[in-house]
């Protein structure tokens, strides 16, 4: 924070008296910021994994009470953004290629409604091409595989 | 109805639309299946595949999706029954037929609305004409009112001439009816009596790719593929491969002369497909030579293999050709280069003298990579054995997609596994066909030869299979001729049976015609089959789309033959 607050200040200075000596002064500030907060999430994200490991048997209370309230904070975020109907971003983990693919059934699931009310009946060995964004779900839960040809 | 137009009345019809895809189980509908599936990615089609393997999960498979599409695109099934009346379907539903086998039923050829065949007219059909074969109800109708009319209220004076004049005229309109159903009967009897095939699916799918400007190299791998599947199995005449190896020819120029005006040339690793004189050796590229010319039906039946003295004849051809025998043995990639250099050459020298004229066929090879170089015989029998695959958990629907797979230039190892699986199964059919000649196994009933593959027979799990007992039939029919005396046997059709499931106590009966070189390979067992099943009242499922293999019962096996015998003397 602090850091952040002498960059801020240093910028206004440079901008409002044309002070450039402090250009690098401000670059250097801004990898050093840039540093930490990498460091941050990276520290977050393994702190996070190794507690998922090692406290999900131990104190599956805490553990599921955390997730319950990142849940909550995901769906806020998501709300927020895109207008009204907000953004889903757990889809598309990678980026698409395609609006539609091939996938193929590995076990019989019965029907299943896509967006324009017509139900396709998911069949065992049957083959389909369908939007992407509605089989990304069933694609990890193991029920379809995609199949790239 | 024919599609003229196989753009505008076919593909601008499916392209806003969802598709259910009914395809057959045979390796000329799984190509003309992924070059569609091919076309449909690129347009964004939404489609739904779904294999099928004879009448009954055609049916099925109707009924499970017929909520959900409207149209329904049938690759090499429905046209040779009237469909409609098998499947009753809603008003809505078009099927569009893309299918080799003939005859065409004749209500599906006269069907304007819902049934859409993609089939050229040119291909030999001989299709009756409408009058001959459809009434107009108003006609058959004038039988009835001229009774009905009888009672009107007329002066009896009159009405006794009336009736005089209408009974006459009545009588002769009932005896046109008669003689017209008489007619129309002998018609349609010598138009369904033989089955036989037209062009290949995965041709007619690619022609469309072509006339929509999207065709690749891979889509016309899949064409020849699918051409090469019918002269495997032994489907279509010479002439007609020949002449459709001319047409796939021209676009396999085209596509490679568009690789040579670059200044450029094409990196190894690009498919190229390349037109090939080559031997009539199946595999011979991945496996050894001997065991090659060993397991392949030409070879084997003109040395007659399964004798002793066929296989010194053997050995005095390569050493005709001046191969050691060594080189020979080992795997063909492993041969030395100087004998491998002019190979085709000179094999097919010593073959003429050896009284085989035609060794060398014509076919097309794909290269890309370095290592890997396929001949279009080698996929057919690679995708052959893993669809009819025999290994425990798999399922009719598992091999379909694993045979579907192994046709896609990513899953090369699943093409290889193929390929050994092949071997197996042409080395299976050699034996079966060495041990039937020599214990006589092929008996003359009359009208035609019989064999019957006992429970106990090595392999005989793999000839429970269509495609795998066809190609045995086709051999054994081969070599039993080269090996009979009796000259009117030479000319006499096969009939083989194989135990097919033996819970169920059933067996797979399959009908071929008589070995010949000017074959038309028109087959009449369909019929044959249908009516000695009714008068025995045998128990038989005639489920296969193509009509000359059915199921049969093991008890009714004595009494359906004997029909036959009496039917076809």
């Amino acid at each position: 924070p602090t850091l952040c607050l002498y960059s801020v200040t240093t910028t206004n200075e440079a901008k409002s008296e044309g002070k450039s000596e402090l250009i690098p002064t401000i670059k250097f500030r801004h990898c050093c910021l840039l540093r930490n907060q990498r460091c941050i999430a990276a520290y977050l994200y393994v702190s996070f994994f190794q507690r998922q490991e090692t406290n999900w048997t131990e104190d599956g209370r805490v553990m599921l009470e955390w997730f319950n309230q990142y849940k909550k904070s995901l769906a806020t975020f998501m709300r927020s953004l895109g207008g009204e109907e907000g953004l889903d971003i757990t889809q598309d983990m990678k980026p698409p290629k395609s609006l539609y693919i091939e996938v193929r059934c590995l076990k019989d699931h019965g029907e299943f409604e896509i967006d324009d009310g017509t139900i396709i009946l998911l069949k065992k060995n049957s083959q389909h091409f369908l939007p992407r964004w509605k089989c990304e779900q069933l694609i990890r839960q193991g029920v379809l595989e995609h199949i790239m040809s | 109805m024919f599609i003229t137009d196989i753009r505008k009345e076919f593909y601008d019809v499916v392209v806003n639309q969802r598709v259910a895809l009914l395809v057959s189980s045979d390796i000329d509908a799984l190509c003309a299946c992924k070059i569609l599936q091919a076309l449909f990615h690129c347009d964004q089609v939404q489609y739904t595949l779904v294999p099928v393997t004879g009448w009954q999960d055609l049916g099925t498979a109707f009924l499970e999706h017929k909520e959900q599409f409207r149209c329904f695109v049938l690759i090499n099934c429905g046209a040779n029954v009237d469909l409609l009346e098998t499947l009753q379907p809603e008003e809505d539903s078009i099927f569009f037929i893309c299918d080799t086998h003939r005859p065409v039923d004749v209500v599906n050829v006269y069907n304007d609305t819902q049934v859409k065949l993609m089939i050229k007219q040119d291909d030999d059909l001989g299709v009756p004409s409408y009058d001959d074969i459809f009434r107009d109800e108003e006609e058959e109708g004038g039988d009835d009112s001229g009774n009905e009319s009888d009672g009107g209220s007329e002066p009896s004076g009159k009405r006794r001439r009336y009736d005089e004049g209408e009974v006459e005229r009545r009588i002769e309109r009932q005896r046109a009816t008669r003689e017209w159903e008489a007619r129309r009967r002998e018609i349609l009897f010598d138009y369904e009596q033989y089955e036989y095939h037209g062009t290949s699916a995965a041709m007619v799918i690619f022609e469309l790719a072509w006339v929509l400007t999207k065709d690749t190299k891979d889509m016309l791998w899949w064409a020849i593929i699918g051409l090469t599947d019918q002269w495997v199995h032994d489907k279509i005449t010479h002439m007609k491969y020949v002449t459709d190896i001319a047409t796939l020819q021209r676009h396999v120029s085209r596509h490679n002369h568009r690789n040579e005006d670059e200044d450029n040339s094409l990196s190894i690793d690009c498919m190229r497909i390349s037109f090939e004189y080559d031997l009539r050796l199946a595999l011979y590229q991945h496996w050894s030579l001997f065991e090659s010319i060993c397991n392949s039906s030409y070879t084997s039946c003109n040395f007659k293999l399964w004798s002793m003295h066929g296989q010194k004849k053997l050995q005095e051809f390569l050493a005709d050709m001046g191969l050691p025998l060594k080189q020979v043995k080992q795997k063909f990639n492993s041969m030395d280069m100087s004998v491998k250099e002019n190979l085709r050459e000179v094999i097919e020298e010593s073959s003429n003298k050896y009284g085989m004229k035609d060794i060398r066929i014509q076919t097309f090879g794909v290269h890309f990579g370095f290592k890997n170089h396929f001949l279009a015989s080698d996929v057919v029998h690679a995708t052959a054995s893993l669809l009819e695959s025999t290994e425990k958990d798999d399922s009719p629907g598992d091999n379909f997609i694993k045979a579907l797979d192994c046709l896609s230039r990513s899953n090369l190892e699943r093409l290889h596994g193929g390929i050994d699986l092949a071997k197996k199964k042409l080395m299976a059919i050699q034996q079966t066909v060495a041990s039937c000649i020599c214990t006589n196994l092929i008996l003359s009933q009359g009208p035609f030869l019989y064999c019957y593959l006992l429970e106990g027979t090595p392999d005989v799990k793999l000839f429970s299979k269509p495609m795998a007992l066809t190609l045995l039939c086709k051999y054994l029919l081969k070599a039993f001729v080269r090996s009979t005396r009796n000259k009117r046997c030479k000319l006499l059709p096969l009939i083989i049976a194989a135990p097919m499931d033996v819970e169920k106590r059933t067996v797979i009966v399959l009908g071929i015609p008589p070995e010949s070189e000017t074959s038309d390979k028109k087959n009449f067992f369909g019929r044959a089959f249908e009516k000695a099943a009714e008068s025995t009242s045998s128990r038989t499922l005639h489920d296969h789309f193509d009509t000359s293999i059915i199921e049969l019962k093991m008890e009714d096996r004595t009494k359906f033959l004997d029909a036959l015998i009496t039917l076809l003397s």
